[in-house]
């Protein structure tokens, strides 16, 4: 009976979502300049408790052609999220990236089969659907394993395609920095090292909602189907866009809309380890796409905090310096025109 | 061509610092206050004045109208009172108004200043103009109202809020007397000049002229037209 009440609460927690995110406040970052990553652990609005130091495999930044190890020490904790404490460095699109150490879980049958469909891993739900494994307990083994990608200053660096060799991991095809709101992107997931075709990948952005009107989409096999608002009780991924990687391991999506972006998957197999039953890995990936109604590329015509930023809502308005220049032109022409008529 | 080109030169060196070094508030100030203690809320304090063109146009207004220094300290003084009961009041009481709503009055401000130096009440409406103490002590607190609004976009943690609040407003007043220093100067140099009543009445049309496209382009702001 203890144990089931166990199973329960430890199943509870699992269906609260603990996707694992690297985020930042800001994307676009001064160069030289005090920064902070939020590593949060639950949804991506919101971290539901801290990661301990002795759990991360590995904290990498990536930038300027270099990869640095990231002390310990680097990290605080403030509410329930985890913060890394950085400085950055010259111009260029650097990564960040947490690989975790694996833990087990053990998770009675309807518990486990819930998380499946909760989190999207409906390959693994579907592999137990059609070999009646659906009452079987399960314990597996997971880890987690998160990149961000972030713009430091004006200029491009080739950073972001930079590889981290973790279990399993997102790597874009192109610099997502360089392109703006209406454009494709192409991303290749990695599993070990090498693609991993026909995985269901899960894309989120902050400020998109209107990719699931109609509340379509589809699961398996690109046969579109919708979820009633009653039936979607126990999804979390509605608002996601769904898509597969194909043959190479490419998911290949539209940047619908400005705002942070964000890509989750979960890899499941059964394991042949004694004592498991699973094993799990979780790769997520954030970058922010800028604006795309004015110019060619936000991210292409200064970052600078002098210029602009990218918090629109939160911080928005005039550039000083083109209010400053434009005001002294306007009393310049005006002095100009009333000292002539004197 | 000009009359006084020393005069316009002058001015041109007097707007080039606040050109270079012009900063706006951003996300990217969220990480220096994440880490730098409560002298990091001065800094931001300080760089949202000397930064926030709406708050020194309002004051320069009053300046213009103003003839002497102690006139012009008591009314900077009525503004700072303003502005900073609100500034703390409001931010420690979580009151928040649409950060476009409060930045389209104080571009109203502005456009008031600018009107009633040029005596618009009088020659428009056949009126006395409203008490100047008075509206500078509401204005203030206008403005006050949008500082605490900014203030509250950071996240500002849970301790030590008070004092955060306090240095923020501490930073805001550094930041004005910076601001305000080279503006005195520059107005008061040049009310010597023959060339004064020009610059005066350029510098309140701008006035007017730059609170109506503040107004306009906040409320475009509010309505999402931008």
């Amino acid at each position: 009976m203890n144990k089931k009440i166990l199973l329960g609460a430890v199943a509870i927690l699992l269906l609260c979502s603990h996707d694992m995110f690297l985020k930042l406040d800001n994307y676009f970052l001064e160069p030289e300049m005090p920064a902070v990553i939020e590593l949060v652990n639950g949804t991506f609005e919101n971290s539901e408790n801290t990661i301990d130091r002795n759990r991360m495999l590995d904290v990498s930044l990536v930038g300027n052609g270099q990869r640095t190890e990231v002390d310990s020490t680097q990290w605080f904790e403030k509410d329930l999220s985890t913060y890394l404490d950085f400085t950055t460095g010259k111009s260029g699109t650097w990564i960040a990236g947490v690989s975790t150490a694996p833990r087990n879980i053990a998770m009675e049958a309807e518990r486990f089969n819930n998380y499946l469909d909760h989190d999207g891993v409906v390959d693994m739900l579907q592999y137990r659907k059609d070999n009646n494994e659906l009452d079987q307990d399960a314990v597996e083994k997971y880890s987690k394993h998160v990149k961000t990608i972030f713009q430091v200053g004006n200029d491009r660096s080739e950073d972001w395609k930079t590889v981290l060799g973790y279990p399993i991991e997102f790597v874009p095809l192109e610099n997502p920095y360089e392109i703006h709101a209406g454009h494709d992107l192409e991303v290749r997931l990695l599993l070990r090292g090498k693609p991993l075709k026909n995985q269901l990948v899960l894309i989120g952005n902050k400020e998109d909602h209107q990719h699931a009107e109609n509340g379509t989409h589809s699961h398996n096999g690109g046969e579109e189907h919708s979820h009633d608002e009653n039936e979607g009780e126990e999804h979390s991924h509605d608002d996601l866009k769904e898509v597969r990687t194909d043959e190479n391991g490419i998911v290949k999506f539209n940047l619908d809309s400005s705002g942070v972006w964000f890509l989750k998957t979960i890899h499941m197999e059964k394991s042949t380890i004694e004592g498991l039953t699973h094993e799990s890995n979780w790769a997520t990936l954030t970058f922010q796409v800028g604006s795309g109604d004015h110019s060619h590329d936000n991210a292409s015509h200064s970052h600078d905090t002098a210029e602009h930023d990218h918090h629109d809502h939160e911080e928005g308005g005039i550039p000083s310096y083109v209010f400053w220049i434009g005001s002294f032109v306007l009393v310049g022409i005006l002095f100009f025109l009333f000292n002539r008529k004197k | 061509m000009f009359k006084n080109p020393k005069l316009l030169l002058s001015l041109g060196l007097f707007f080039i610092p606040v050109v270079v070094f012009a900063h706006d508030v951003s996300s990217g100030d969220q990480e220096i206050l994440n880490n730098g203690g409560l002298l990091s809320y001065i800094w931001v304090g300080a760089k949202h004045m000397v930064t926030g063109y709406d708050h020194l146009l309002f004051l320069t207004g009053v300046i213009f109208f103003l003839k002497s220094i102690k006139d012009i300290l008591k009314f900077i003084t009525v503004f700072t009172i303003g502005h900073s009961i609100m500034l703390i009041g409001a931010t420690f009481m979580k009151i928040q108004v649409n950060e476009n709503i409060i930045d389209a009055i104080i571009g109203l401000s502005v456009l008031y200043k600018g009107f009633e130096n040029l005596k618009g009440f009088e020659r428009c409406f056949n009126v006395k103009a409203p008490n100047l103490f008075l509206m500078v002590l509401l204005f203030g607190l206008i403005h006050g109202m949008g500082l605490s609004t900014r203030l509250q976009s950071f996240d500002m943690g849970t301790d030590q809020v008070l004092l955060k609040i306090l240095s923020f407003n501490l930073g805001v007043e550094l930041g004005q007397i910076t601001a305000l220093i080279p503006i005195v100067l520059l107005i008061r140099l040049w009310k010597k000049k023959s060339s004064y009543q020009a610059f005066y009445k350029a510098c309140n049309i701008y006035l007017i002229i730059a609170g109506i496209l503040l107004f306009l382009y906040q409320m475009a702001g509010y309505y999402n037209i931008l």
